[in-house]
């Protein structure tokens, strides 16, 4: 019971951390890093899942391409 | 040029096939709902949450077989192509149609027991020392993980984002989701299930995706042999007009007489030629474009070099190539493909440098 308590919290934080990258990276980020994002934001929304998701790779890549700009 | 993000690309098609879907699924739940206590095939009593539970769950199983079938099926018959011209629509339902089953048994549990509903699931069962009685409800949570992470990527913002290998390796893994699926089935109703009807049901579903993959493999084979071997008889090259009217990393396709179709891309000032059909399941290519210094297929992210046609390693794929010259300031392409990874020599735009 106290196993799967813990899954299912580190499944929350988790998921509670990907929301707070989502937030900056579809407010902030995407927009620095991808010309094609520019300007619409509608499409943004359907991101917040796969963000959320995929948090960790989603930073990787965020930070690398932030590099390959500057 | 630079084209927009937009939240989904509706067209007539598109809209036909979704309507289609959607109406499949609520005749196949309401239909399973109805007939369901009527010709239970299971030992234990059946109520309302648990015939739920069920008609998502085998919604689910039929959809990823079926999302799973509809590229082999391309393959082998033309006629399928319109199915897998929106398919990605037809994952993200599944996913949707598996997320509502695991809703439903969420509320199963939550009805039952005092204990928060996804603790409930995990503590439920935890003989996982035992084939019979394993806890397949792990089978099931994995898959739909999957499913969730493939339907959440499925954006064309995600296949430039994460760059195509990745996001293709992350898609691939559809086959560990439909594996999962399957033990899920096998180690669950199928055990509590008195009559052989779904065991028969559930066997016949994952075969036909098995034997439908490798007849399309075996064609794939076929074609390419016969595409190695083609004769040498010399018809004439096609006019493909004016090569400056192809946007920068974009291709144009060209019609051949045979009816098949070639696109040309152009891409630092250099011009290359290679089938339209993406060999993964048959993508346009020429509708895709050139990312990372590949010709990248707008489907699934497949990439290949422009001037052999490879796959870039670890994978192995390849497709036809096709010669180009320039005439007096317009393009012609050698209607007569090379074989799959064949090297040509991409043809230089004026002022353009190798």
């Amino acid at each position: 019971m106290a196993i799967a308590g813990s899954i299912v919290l580190a499944a929350k934080v988790y998921a509670a951390a990907g929301a707070c990258l989502a937030g900056f990276f579809l407010t902030l980020g995407i927009g620095r890093i991808d010309p094609a994002a520019r300007g619409t934001f509608v499409f943004r929304v359907l991101l917040i899942p796969g963000t959320v998701l995929l948090w960790p790779l989603v930073l990787m890549r965020w930070k690398a391409l932030e590099r390959q700009q500057h | 040029m630079s084209v927009k993000y937009s939240p989904v690309i509706w067209n007539r098609n598109k809209i036909i096939y979704d309507f289609v879907m959607l109406l499949a699924v609520a005749v196949y739940i309401l239909i399973f709902i109805r007939l369901a206590p009527l010709v239970s095939v299971h030992h234990a009593a059946t109520d309302g949450p648990i015939i739920e539970m069920r008609a998502f769950g085998s919604c689910a199983f039929l959809m990823l077989s079926f999302v799973l079938s509809i590229g082999p099926l391309a393959r082998l018959d033309k006629r399928w192509l319109p199915v897998l011209y929106n398919r990605r629509h037809f994952g993200v339902m599944t996913a949707f149609i598996a997320a509502a089953h695991a809703n439903a048994v969420l509320d199963y549990y939550a009805s039952r027991s005092a204990t928060p509903p996804a603790v409930a699931v995990l503590t439920s069962n935890t003989s996982f020392g035992q084939l019979l009685g394993f806890p397949f409800e792990m089978f099931g949570i994995l898959a739909l993980a999957i499913l969730l992470v493939l339907a959440a990527t499925s954006h064309d913002f995600w296949l430039s984002f994460l760059t195509p290998p990745v996001w293709k390796a992350i898609h691939m893994l559809v086959y560990i989701a439909f594996a999962c699926v399957t033990l899920h089935v096998s180690l669950g109703p199928l055990q509590a299930a008195s009559h052989p009807t779904l065991a028969i049901v559930a066997f016949a579903t994952v075969s036909t995706v098995g034997v439908l993959h490798r007849l399309a493999a075996h064609r794939t084979t076929a074609f390419e042999q016969a595409n190695a071997t083609a004769d040498d008889a010399a018809p004439e090259w096609i006019d493909a007009g004016d090569p400056m009217s192809i946007p920068d990393k974009r291709a144009k396709t060209v019609n051949l007489p045979d009816g098949s179709r070639v696109a040309v891309f152009r891409y630092d000032s250099k011009l290359s030629a290679v089938t339209n059909v993406c060999v993964h399941q048959n993508g346009p290519l020429g509708e895709g474009r050139i990312l990372g210094g590949k010709v990248t297929c707008p489907w699934h992210g497949f990439q290949y070099r422009a001037d052999n046609g490879c796959a870039p390693a670890p994978y192995t794929e390849k497709i036809s190539t096709y010669r180009l010259k320039l005439e007096a300031g317009r393009l012609f392409v050698d209607p007569r493909p090379n074989a799959p990874g064949t090297l040509v020599v991409p043809l230089l735009l004026p002022g353009g440098t190798a």
